[in-house]
């Protein structure tokens, strides 16, 4: 091997290790015996394992997390493919205006979204709400689906359609026989990062969370914060796993379609 | 019969552009009727009109006397055949032949009958496991066609449909098609750009350009009687000779040639080329003009560029021309 080779190598090799090194601190830290966040842990132990399945504070808020991003995919799931219908497929002046307006809210800072929705739903009474969670985040999902299933939209041959009203299909079933089974790689790629998005969000879940709702990111964050509970280690272990299966399948299920 | 189609007046504006322009044309019940123009003329927009996915401005369509000018396309019962196939890439052959069956509550073994059958008559029986991706561009489109005659529509509609295939298999296909319309008996709208295509499939063809149609007619009557310049030049080859104000059209192989001292046209050969089984020789008159001539039967003494000849014709081999 020529010397660049090994150079590119070596530098892929560093880049790789730094960017799952977390992985490698919080795995060994959640199977600790200690009270504390430790690593390397001197005794090992499922100790807080046992904890995250035993304490309702953790159960509950993993159920929350679970239920809202759920809701989430499917509604955004729904939004999205509509808003990226109107806009790959519509010939209309504000078409721009449009499109900016489904992607500002992934241009706009978190906190600013956070600060202004806990405003608003302090009032409406929908802070602490699955309900209120269920429409922030669908908010900062729907562009990750538009952005997804519009490029399958575009490279969508509509003569399959034409095709298909031809031979007697109405719109709803043209839509449901022909248009919605050829753009279902880009839905499934909206709905990973639509789960994932809310699965994951932080930042106005803590502006939203409180007694009667929390989520999961919002409890490990406050599980670091308030006490040093290695929970959360154990808790990001199991979350590394569902988000690895989550790509997987979603991968998987890609290669079968191809 | 049924399966008459009547497009009354169609007009269809486009910001900017007229595709349409007052187009109106009976096609008879069980005929063969070509739309045959360059690209541009209208003969695909004409065709999606009927079909239902384009409005037209004004106007309407009629098939069996019924107006279906609002109708949606999947109301119409119209078949129709798409230049790329349009096969359904999610569905094997036999679910893409099924498609329009089930749209209509067919099941179980009449289903399996009737796609059987469809499959049979453009012989690809054998392949209703397989994907359209895994089959050749011809049995794509046999695939297309069994599709759009599955449900037995009363007209079927053809855009271009022999467009993406190479020369052999395109003529295996003009005949196929023939056979299925003579063995189906209904209404075919072939759309096509391509005259030899026209002239040899067609009961009647219409001719269309800039959104008009500039003549209807069976092939023979198009060939041997264009209604203008532009019909005649469109159809195979042509001389056209100015003569007292009109034009005079001669056929390449109503055209001889003849020794310089006998009556005609006072010509030069410019080019003599040998196309299979006969010559098509190019003469040049004084003014510049270039006629052709073809003949099977060689000649005692073959031409040579820069003989002078003559070119004439028998008096009922040439037609007169509207100017």
């Amino acid at each position: 091997m020529r010397p660049g080779r090994i150079a590119l190598w070596v530098l892929a090799a560093l880049t790789a290790v730094y960017l799952v090194l977390p992985v490698f601190i919080v795995i060994p830290t959640s199977f600790s015996a200690s009270s504390f966040l430790e690593f390397p842990p001197k005794e090992w132990s499922g100790r807080w394992y046992e904890n995250f399945f035993t304490d309702p504070v953790w159960l509950d808020s993993a159920l929350a997390s679970l239920r809202v991003a759920v809701l989430v995919t499917l509604l955004s799931l729904v939004l999205g493919t509509a808003a990226a219908l109107g806009m790959v497929r519509g010939r209309y002046r504000l078409r721009a205006l449009v499109s900016g307006l489904v992607m500002a809210p992934v241009l706009v800072p978190y906190v600013i979204v956070g600060l202004a929705v806990y405003a608003t739903f302090l009032e409406l009474g929908l802070t602490q709400t699955t309900l209120g969670f269920v429409l922030v985040h669908t908010a900062l999902a729907v562009p990750y689906v538009v952005i997804t299933v519009s490029s399958s939209l575009v490279s969508f041959d509509r003569r399959l359609e034409q095709a298909a009203m031809s031979l007697g299909a109405g719109p709803v079933s043209t839509f449901a026989r022909v248009t919605l089974p050829l753009i279902a790689p880009g839905l499934a790629g909206g709905a990973v990062f639509a789960f994932v998005t809310s699965f994951d969000e932080v930042v106005t879940g803590v502006f939203l969370s409180g007694p009667d709702l929390t989520t999961l990111p919002v409890q490990m964050w406050s599980g670091v914060r308030v006490q040093i509970d290695p929970t959360v280690a154990a808790v990001s272990t199991m979350l590394l796993l569902v988000t690895l299966a989550v790509f997987a399948t979603a991968g998987l299920l890609r290669r079968r379609k191809s | 019969m049924t399966g008459a189609v009547d497009v009354r007046a169609v007009t269809k504006r486009y910001p900017g552009s007229l595709a349409l322009d007052e187009v109106s044309l009976h096609v008879a019940a069980g005929e063969f009727m070509t739309l045959l123009g360059s690209s541009g003329s209208g003969k695909s927009t004409l065709l999606n009109v009927v079909a239902g996915f384009t409005e037209p401005t004004s106007g309407s369509v009629l098939v069996d006397d019924a107006d279906i000018t609002g109708v949606p396309p999947h109301r119409r019962e119209l078949g129709m055949v798409f230049q790329h196939y349009a096969l359904f890439p999610h569905m094997n052959v036999f679910e893409n032949v099924a498609f329009p069956l089930r749209r209509r509550k067919v099941r179980g073994a009449e289903l399996r009958r009737r796609v059987g059958d469809a499959l049979e008559v453009v012989e690809l029986g054998a392949l209703g496991e397989r994907r359209p991706a895994q089959l050749s561009g011809g049995q794509q489109q046999r695939v297309a066609l069994a599709r759009a005659i599955v449900f037995q529509p009363r007209v079927l509609l053809m855009d271009e449909p022999l467009g993406a295939l190479d020369k052999r298999l395109r003529e295996q296909l003009q005949l196929e098609i023939k056979r299925l319309h003579r063995e189906l008996g209904i209404t075919f709208v072939f759309v096509t750009h391509d005259q030899e295509e026209a002239l040899t499939m067609s009961d009647r063809v219409a001719l269309l350009r800039e959104g008009r149609i500039v003549q209807v007619g069976t092939p023979q009557e198009l060939y041997e009687t264009p209604a203008s310049r532009y019909v005649a030049e469109f159809l195979g080859e042509s001389n056209l000779l100015d003569e007292d104000g009109g034009l005079l059209l001669v056929r390449p192989q109503h055209l001889r040639i003849g020794p310089p001292d006998g009556p005609g046209l006072r010509a030069v050969v410019r080019e003599v080329i040998y196309v299979g089984g006969g010559l098509r020789i190019e003469v040049e008159r004084p003014g510049g003009q270039r006629l052709v001539a073809r003949t099977t039967v060689r000649p005692e003494e073959l031409p040579r560029p820069g003989d002078e000849v003559v070119a004439h014709w028998s008096e009922h081999d040439s037609v007169n021309v509207p100017a």
